[in-house]
This record gives C-alpha cells, structure tokens and sequence, in this order.
C-alpha cells in the first residue's frame, strides 16, 4: 500500500541534541525478546528524577525567590533575552540555552542522561571521542535524583 | 557471529537503502532475514558492542530507514542473537504474534512532545496573578528589606504556583493532540520535562496532528514545546515478555 506522506525522518533538525530527545525512547521503549540477549548498558545512566520538576526544598525556594527578585518587571518578555544572566548563578553546570534558568535547570536533569559510568568504565573508554556519555555530567542539587538501569 | 536485530517486520515489506548500515566500526551491513511471513533487520553485531552515540545513532537510523519502507517494531536498542538462525527461531516461534503487533502500528508513525516552561514568561504570569507574591518580590528584592523567611516563603509560593502550571500544562497538551492521534503514552518516567508524551498517529493524521501542535505553541507562549517525530513506534510495542505471552 503505497500512501503519499512525508518520509520518516527526524523532523526538528538534525543536530545531535536529537538523539537526546528521543535517547529514553530507544533505551526504554521498544520490543524486548526473550530469546534475544541485551548488550549490556553499563556505562551508561539514564538519571530519573523522583518528582517532577519543581522540587520542594529550601533550596529549590530560596532560587525561586532570587529568580523573582531578579525579573527586571518593568521590561516585557520581549526585551529580556537576558535569561542566561537572570539566573546565571542558578544553574551550575551546561546551560544549554536560554530557556534554562532555575526552573528549566531543575528540569534539565535528564539533559544529564549520559553519565560516565563507574570510574573503571569511564577509564576503559581510552579517549573514545564518540562515547555516547560525553554530555554534561553532573547532576544537581536541586533535583532529587536517582541511578537506574545500571547495568540492564 | 552475533547478530545484531533492530527491528520486525512483514516479510515483504522492508525493501531497505541500498548501502545501509548499522552498529559498529566500520559500521556492519544491513540485511533482512525472513521467516514464517516475517522479516528481521539485522546485521552483524560486532565484538563489544557498547551504547555509544555513534551505535544508539545507527540504531536510530535503521529502524526509521526500516520504518519509511513499512511496518516495524522496534526492538529496544542492543538486542542480540547468538546468530542468524536464532533469530529465524524466534520469528518462527512467534510469528502470528508479530504480525498482529505489526498490524496496529502499520500506516502510524510516533510522535515524542515535550515541552519546558519558559521561565521568565511563567514567573511574569505567575508575579501578575497573585498579589502576595508581588509584595514578597517587592519587599525581597531591596537589600536588607526582607527576612530569610520572607524570600523562603516567596519561592516556596513560586513553586507552589509552579507546580499548578505543570499539572495544568501536561492536560493542555494530552487534549489538545490526542484527539488527533489514535494512542498516546506517557514518556518514561524522569524525563524531568513538564510534559513528556508520545502519540501514535495515522499517517494521514500527521498534518492535522502538526496543525493542532502549532495552534498549541501559539496559545502557549510559556511553553517551549519540541516535537520529534515521525519517529518508528517505539511506545507503542508490546513490551511484556514475548515469551510469557
């Protein structure tokens, strides 16, 4: 059966960031058969957050708060493309764009999912450019975190 | 040899791009084994194969290839067979299984949404609604005007306020794009994304599909919503144990 549709292909651009976005699905999802063996996945760690993306902790507060205070409320939307500096101090590691802040840095925990594994892993990998773990690696306090799948 | 399986199809359908390749270094030909009217896309799996970014990446590649020719349902990324005829085994064992499975995702295709909130437009939304917050900022904001108390209880009612925004902006998206697919499925769990859903949806709903995501954009704008798709139907396989069924 032969439809006319758009051919299957990444649609929102081809940057590597891509396979990130579906990296779960592949990992995740998908057909297991039983009469067929998994390569094993050490070395790499998909972190899960507990809850969802606010989390409720002293700390998570007082970053709102200095989020607010900082918000420069005379300015429209329009005219703060200053994100990055608004919470500049909030995210501590890779910010990737500037929709992260306090919030999304909260959020972007998953942007984490390629972590070295454990140190004799990560030593094995020799200079590997190509290792799928090369992304941002450490996690956040701000998220309560949590290892799985370490070695399915 | 190990084999290398990436996904099933009907044993017709697959008709593959010449040259395709998948896993390893060098990476290792594409071929298609058929059995019992079903058809594995395979290669060989070479020695060591270990989740790098290059080998998820051929995975990915091969199973959308494998999707634009017909129904496939991905297996998850690192399935291996000890060779070619085990792979025929399980296809035999479990033919009539596959084919049904094919049969509900054939002529669909995937769709991941997720969406992020924009902060400085939320946090806008959020000092706008509420008038004790206001007064919070403004009391927190002035050097020495404030306890450690106030600017507690100022973020602790951000977040509060924050967290309605979430469970209100995963509704928004789930109606706004599941009338137009036929299935849709929670993203695995910790994506740590204000929404994260996958839907299955008919090839000739993608358009309208695509339409209603953008209407959604448009009346969001604290939300920065990413689409990745048609994707093969990854969330929308079986994934209980063949074995058991």
């Amino acid at each position: 059966m032969t439809t006319a549709v758009a051919p299957l292909q990444q649609s929102s651009g081809s940057r590597s960031g891509t396979l990130y976005d579906v990296l779960e699905l592949i990992l995740d999802r998908g057909l297991v058969i039983d009469a067929f063996v998994r390569v094993s996945l050490v070395g790499i760690e998909i972190l899960k957050i507990d809850v969802r993306v606010v989390v409720a902790s002293v700390d998570t507060y007082l970053r709102f708060a200095e989020a607010c205070n900082r918000l420069d409320l005379e300015a429209g939307p329009a005219k703060d493309p200053g994100v990055p500096e608004l919470v500049g101090g909030l995210t501590e590691n890779g910010a990737r764009g500037k929709t992260k802040g306090a919030l999304a840095g909260a959020a972007e925990t998953i942007s984490d999912a390629f972590k070295k594994g454990r140190d004799g892993l990560t030593s094995s990998s020799s200079g590997d450019d190509d290792e799928a773990e090369k992304e941002p690696t450490k996690s956040r306090r701000t998220t309560t975190s949590r290892r799985e799948r370490e070695s399915e | 040899m190990t084999t290398y399986v990436y996904g099933i199809a009907e044993a017709d359908l697959p008709r593959l791009p010449g040259g395709l390749v998948g896993v390893g270094d060098p990476p290792r030909p594409v071929r298609v084994l058929r059995e019992s009217g079903t058809a594995a896309v395979v290669s060989d799996c070479p020695e060591g194969l270990r989740p790098k970014r290059r080998d998820l990446f051929a995975h990915q590649r091969v199973l959308t290839a494998a999707a634009a020719a017909g129904a496939v349902l991905p297996l998850r990324f690192g399935s291996t067979a000890p060779d070619d005829d085990a792979v025929r085994g399980a296809l035999a064992r479990h033919a009539e299984l596959y084919r049904g499975q094919l049969a509900t995702v054939a002529d669909r295709v995937e769709y991941n949404v997720k969406a992020l909130h924009r902060e400085d437009v939320l946090l806008r939304a959020i000092l706008a609604d509420s008038p004790e917050i206001r007064k919070l900022n403004e009391a927190t904001r002035v050097e020495g005007g404030a306890t450690y108390q106030d600017r507690l209880r100022l973020g602790q009612l951000v977040a509060d306020a924050l967290r309605e925004h979430e469970t209100r902006d995963s509704r928004t998206v789930e109606y706004a794009l599941a009338t137009h697919a036929e299935h849709h499925r929670r993203g695995p769990e910790g994506s740590g994304r204000v929404v994260n859903l996958s839907f299955l949806v008919g090839r000739d709903e993608a358009a309208g599909f695509l339409a209603a995501l953008e209407e959604l954009r448009a009346a969001s704008p604290h939300l920065d919503v990413r689409v990745n798709g048609p994707l093969p139907p990854y969330s929308f396989v079986r994934t209980e144990s063949v074995e058991a069924a």
